[in-house]
């Protein structure tokens, strides 16, 4: 027993004294930096919820997980304003303006843009990004499976031009004609020439070209090499840090990420902040615990429980709120009885109270949808007429219409008050969500509740993961489960979440083909519906609306709506908001509820525009 | 010697051909996961703003590499990588070298686990002696309740325990993460000292979780040890107190020596837990986004290593054990 004893003494001083160690060295280095904002600087702490920080992961937008966070030291040429009315409208990123023609885009570069190296921001740089895009499937035509060629709703630059003075000019692929163009071209991802041009081959513009060719074969070839040529983009890892935003990476470990004020950003002046600390998170709950402290400047969305809601309130934080543009929704699969009936949808919709729902599920960040048209509130009383919207059922809970229409369907009682379907047997709901989806889980219990006590005795199921859900929904295994629609602000990418791939229809230059055997296809709806009349084709219609201009899209939108409320592929539960935190205590001058076009994008982009600056 | 030797390759032998079967079942297990890896990010894309089109383009770019070959002839090919020390490529992190995102998440397993479970038996190895001695008395009775109690709290429970008492409420410890960014990691005392404090709770709560086994299995191996004729004889020839102690020790503490090693491959696999709650972003934790990524290289590499390591500690447990006990060698 004699020899242990020096090693249990030194094993517990070297413990306490490297706690102590750490506690004394953590609290004076705070001090030193700070944590403050400060006229001069200071630090400002955040969560990119987007996008989780991994130590292995390399610094590259292109990677599928990067350690690249947009606004900060990721950058665009334009932010989206996310505006209904007009989704090309952009705020000023790396482009100070620009001009758009039906041949493509003229942009004016910032005067100033620079890289974080000094150098200046070039039409060569501009160019290998938007090459890099083609590599990454998200600027022009990619290789499927098996081997021909696809072409998806992508800008399809043709043509990059300097015209001197930091002018120049995006050419769009004659024939082609993207209505979000503008759009597309400015939110591409910028990357420095001298940082990632030896990563592309020399001839990239020629696999472009043919790519884009009428020679089918040679098409096929390029846009295989430009697929192997974007996994090896994907995968490259800089040494370090060349951005031309407003911060630049400084070091990142599995839990941060340290950005330091990028002094040769076009407009450092407005950059208060002189540091910025990006933290990682493994669920909701730590970002309430941070908020509780009061350690995040801003904080970003989570799904919030009222309690939690006031501690936050408490702590010292400011809710502001924008719209989401997305949907909570139970769908339905019509290949699986009864759901193919439209009055037993209609019947649904009567009994489920999402006033009721929304509470328990998403009481902070959303709002009890008014109405199913497929789109969020705020873009159909922005698009629709008074009239329009005045003929769209509400569907207010009433079991009364619901024990009609189920009435009028063949459906019958029992003496316990159970329903029966049409045949006799007794019909049961099995309403499915997925594991860790919080809201959904919530809602679904309410709604499960609802509908048993309405006579339909109904199960909450959960499936593991969302990869599982979403291979067993296209396999049609379930038929009732919650789905997310109404995504964007874009009215015609609304539209194809309800009936696009999920309901057999694919695009192609604005015709849509319907297959009902197709292996996405888990909706089943009818090809058509007689909406006021008149026999509509809604897949057709969601693909002519991808190339309507915004202007003209109104009538097909209220045709859409119409339809989508009448035959109720899907039930719009809650509505989305978008809600934010701000904490006014080391910063100031924050947007505020109200401006959506900076709310709906990163605080690095409110930090561009002159906000955020140090108390 | 020579018999050691010849031990020591006959356990490494079956070692690969465990490490083999549990390569092969694993690689099947991984890719009869239903859904692939595209379809979350999918998902993700579609979220972010891009269309169904868009979003299945960039799938494809990105995630192409998905062979397309059978099942069959992947599986050949990955043992024949395997053969060259190479895990293959991320999928969730495109491109990513497998054994680039084990080698930055190993460290963060591997030191708070040695080090809770060094503790934890040095700990649990002396309390064990104590109650065993003490067995009749208040201390005795107290250390085996502490004992049993630990041992019964799953391991999600005392993490979120300990968080709610170190982090929420009393503020002393951070919750998550390796170090304050704001340190130069390296040989600098305020970057160890961060990386200390950012380990205690991780360490603390894998040092409690096996505290109470060692207890109760060193107290019981204690009492067992204590009935022999050979420490009756001792007192009889009246051997110091400390002398007999040693000899109690030595003799109750073999048993403990093979769970030890053991333990260190069994902790790797359950240290999941642990690193979720802390935001610990070991081994664990890399496993457990890499299953809801779908990543097959990464949950293949990742699995492999936990069982190397199961496999490595217990050929060690093995060896240890014949040369600290004459009994097994005969």
């Amino acid at each position: 027993m004699s020899r242990p004893k020096p090693l249990v003494a030194a094993i517990a001083v070297a413990t306490i004294a490297a706690t102590a160690l750490s506690a004394c060295s953590s609290s004076s280095a705070k001090k030193s930096n700070g944590g403050g904002g400060g006229g001069t600087g200071g630090v400002f702490t955040s969560i990119d919820a987007n996008n989780k920080i991994t130590a292995g992961a390399p610094m590259n937008p292109f990677n599928a997980a990067p350690n690249m966070f947009l606004g900060y030291n990721e950058m665009q040429m334009g932010f989206s304003k996310y505006d209904p009315s007009d989704p090309n409208a952009m705020l000023p990123g790396l482009a100070a303006s620009w001009t758009s023609s039906d041949a493509g885009l003229t942009v004016q570069l910032q005067p100033n843009a620079k890289w974080s190296d000094g150098t200046p921001v070039t039409v060569a740089d501009i160019k290998t990004s938007l090459a890099i895009a083609y590599t990454q499937g998200t600027a022009g035509p990619v290789a499927s499976a098996g081997g021909t060629v696809v072409a998806g709703s992508n800008f399809e630059v043709s043509d990059v031009k300097d015209l001197g003075g930091g002018k120049i000019e995006i050419d769009q692929q004659p024939g082609v004609k993207n209505l979000y163009f503008q759009r597309l071209v400015l939110s591409a991802y910028i990357v420095s020439d001298k940082v990632y041009g030896s990563q592309l081959p020399a001839d990239i513009w020629s696999q472009i070209a043919a790519v884009q060719g009428s020679d089918q074969s040679a098409a096929g070839a390029a846009a295989t090499k430009l697929s192997a040529e974007g996994k090896t983009i994907a995968a490259f890892a800089p040494a370090k840090d060349v951005s031309a935003g407003p911060f630049v990476e400084t070091r990142v470990n599995p839990g941060e990420a340290l950005l330091d004020r990028n002094q040769y950003f076009y407009a450092a002046n407005k950059i208060s902040p002189k540091q910025v600390i990006l933290r990682s998170y493994s669920g909701n709950q730590q970002i309430w615990g941070y908020m509780n402290g009061g350690e995040l400047d801003y904080a970003p969305y989570t799904s919030m429980p009222t309690n939690i809601l006031n501690q936050v309130l408490g702590a010292g934080y400011t809710r502001m709120d924008a719209p989401s543009y997305v949907s909570a929704s139970i769908a339905f699969n019509e290949k699986q009885a009864p759901y193919n009936l439209t009055p037993v949808r209609q019947a649904l919709a009567y009994v489920i109270d999402r006033d009721a729902v929304t509470k328990v599920g998403e009481p902070v960040g959303g709002i009890a949808a008014p109405t199913t048209t497929g789109l969020v509130g705020s873009q159909s009383d922005t698009i629709l007429s008074g009239d329009q919207k005045a003929a769209l059922n509400p569907y207010k809970p009433d079991p009364a219409k619901a024990t009609s229409l189920l009435q009028g369907a063949g459906f019958t009682k029992d003496s316990s008050g159970k329903w029966h379907l049409p045949g006799g047997a007794p019909w049961t709901i099995t309403l499915q969500t997925v594991n860790g989806f919080s809201d959904w889980i919530a809602a679904s219990t309410i709604v499960a509740n609802e509908l048993t006590a309405f006579g339909i005795p109904t199960t909450a199921a959960i499936t593991a993961d969302f990869a599982t859900y979403q291979k067993e929904m296209a396999a049609g295994k379930y038929a009732v489960g919650w789905w997310l629609v109404a995504l964007g602000p874009q009215t015609d990418k609304a539209y194809a979440r309800i009936y696009g791939s999920a309901d057999g229809f694919s695009v192609s230059n604005g015709q849509a083909t319907y297959n009902d055997s197709a292996p996405t296809n888990w909706e089943h709806t009818p090809q058509t519906y007689t909406v006021n009349g008149q026999s509509i084709n809604p897949g057709q219609l969601a693909a002519q609306l991808s190339v309507t201009p915004v202007a003209d899209q109104q009538p097909i939108i209220a045709q859409l709506a119409a339809a989508t409320n009448q035959e109720l592929p899907m039930i719009q539960i809650w509505n989305y908001t978008h809600v934010m935190f701000t904490l006014d205590k080391r910063f100031t001058n924050f947007p505020k509820t109200g401006q959506d076009d900076l709310l709906n994008n990163p605080p690095g982009v409110w930090m561009m525009q002159g906000y955020v600056q140090g108390k | 010697m020579t018999g050691f030797a010849r031990r020591l390759a006959g356990k490494l032998a079956t070692g690969l051909v465990m490490v083999w079967v549990v390569v092969t079942f694993t690689f099947f297990l991984v890719h009869a996961l239903p859904g692939k890896p595209g379809d979350v990010q999918y998902e993700q894309y579609i979220m972010m703003g891009m269309s169904s089109d868009q979003a299945a383009a960039k799938v494809q770019a990105v995630y192409g590499f998905t062979s397309h070959d059978s099942l069959l002839s992947q599986y050949g090919g990955y043992l024949a990588k395997l053969a060259h020390g190479d895990l293959g490529q991320s999928i969730t992190y495109s491109g990513v070298p497998v054994s680039h995102l084990i080698w930055s998440a190993l460290p963060w397993t591997v030191i708070p686990v040695l080090t809770g479970l060094l503790i934890s038996f040095l700990f649990g190895v002396i309390g064990g002696i104590v109650a065993a001695v003490k067995r009749s008395s208040r201390w005795g009775g107290l250390l085996t309740v502490s004992g049993s109690l630990v041992a019964g709290i799953p391991a999600f429970v005392l993490a979120l325990l300990m968080l709610v008492v170190f982090h929420t409420e009393w503020n002393l410890l951070p919750d998550a993460g390796t170090s304050d960014i704001q340190y130069d990691p390296g040989w600098n005392l305020p970057y160890i000292g961060s990386v200390a404090q950012h380990a205690v709770l991780p360490v603390c709560a894998y040092a409690l979780l096996s505290y109470g086994g060692w207890l109760l299995a060193m107290k019981s191996s204690v009492v067992s040890v204590l009935g022999d004729d050979f420490i009756l004889a001792s007192e009889l020839r009246g051997i110091a107190p400390v002398t007999r102690a040693r000899y109690i020790g030595r003799n109750a503490i073999l048993p403990l020596f093979t769970v030890l090693a053991l333990s260190f491959g069994v902790m790797f696999a359950g240290s999941f837990f642990i690193e979720d709650t802390f935001d610990y972003p070991g081994l664990g934790d890399l496993l457990l986004k890499s299953i809801g990524g779908r990543d097959y290289p990464v949950m293949a590499g990742a699995f492999l290593l936990i069982t190397v390591s199961i496999i490595i500690a217990n050929i060690i447990a093995d060896l240890c054990y014949t040369l600290i006990d004459p009994r097994v060698r005969r």
